[in-house]
């Protein structure tokens, strides 16, 4: 049987937009191939640890006494007219010297303490060298 | 014939030859450039680096300094005690208001130290003392920056 013409041309026609659908039926719409993934990495800068310095001391203020045996009456007189317990807690003279010592050390301690925090912050804070 | 394919082998050779050498050249640039990044990078690095020694040295020479401020703090201490075979408890017998106030004195002095050393704020007359009657006796190096130690 011979098709004419126009009767060939349709049927090209046909066969093309059945490929074109089977095409597209097989690479579901996908042609031009799948987006590539793109892996990046951004650098987060570490959380600072923001915690304010700790508040300084307010110390009270306290009152020596200096008992001797000669003056001994006379300051638990003077205790008891103020109304103030006939009662002294004493050390003697060389263990006020310890306890001179004793105190310098501790604040020196609390100097050096909060002296390398202030060190450390200023480290790792001013120059970056946070990780 | 013969002379056609090899002329056709020979400009194929030749073109990919050129294609290689292209893409030789492609791959050193790139080489080329990742090196100079690396190159950059590690100077980066190693300037960072110096800088931060720099920082611990001077950290480490501000803390030698503090502690050896403390050593001499505590042989005043000790001096303020002892000057001159002095003997407090003799003191304060002979003398006893006298000592009772020079006492009450330096623990307020002393207090006073305690509550800079924890981060309390000078006051103006701390920063202003420059002369012996004017420091905190018990921690000048601490309570009074500006005065300078003088016999």
């Amino acid at each position: 049987m011979k098709m004419s013409h126009y009767g060939t041309y349709w049927v090209s026609f046909f066969k093309g937009v059945i490929l074109v659908l089977l095409i597209l039926a097989l690479t579901g719409c996908s042609i031009g191939g799948e987006k590539k993934i793109k892996l990046f990495q951004i650098e987060q800068p570490r959380e600072k640890l923001d915690y304010p310095m700790p508040t300084a001391l307010q110390l009270e203020e306290l009152k020596w006494i200096i008992i001797t045996s000669e003056n001994a009456d006379e300051v638990f007189a003077k205790l008891e007219a103020a109304g103030i317990d006939p009662v002294l807690f004493g050390i003697t003279d060389k263990d006020f010297q310890v306890l001179a010592r004793n105190f310098a050390q501790i604040r020196q301690k609390l100097q050096e303490t909060n002296n390398l925090l202030e060190e450390y912050k200023k480290y790792y804070e001013d120059t970056g060298n946070s990780q | 014939m013969i002379f056609a394919v090899i002329l056709i082998t020979g400009v194929a050779g030749a073109g990919i030859y050129v294609m290689k050498l292209r893409s030789d050249n492609a791959i050193l640039k790139a080489n080329q450039i990742k090196l100079e990044t690396a190159v950059a990078e590690q100077t980066k690095v190693l300037e960072q680096q110096k800088e931060d020694f720099t920082a611990i040295l001077e950290s480490n020479k501000k803390l030698n300094v503090l502690i050896n401020t403390f050593k001499k703090d505590l042989q005043d201490l000790d001096k303020r005690f002892t000057k001159k075979n002095r003997d407090i408890g003799k003191l304060a017998i002979e003398r006893t208001e006298s000592i009772e106030r020079i006492i009450n004195g330096g623990s307020k002095n002393a207090a006073r130290c305690i509550e800079l050393a924890s981060g309390a704020e000078h006051t103006e007359a701390e920063l202003k003392a420059t002369l012996k009657s004017e420091i905190n006796p018990e921690c000048p190096s601490l309570a009074n920056p500006n005065y300078v130690h003088y016999e």
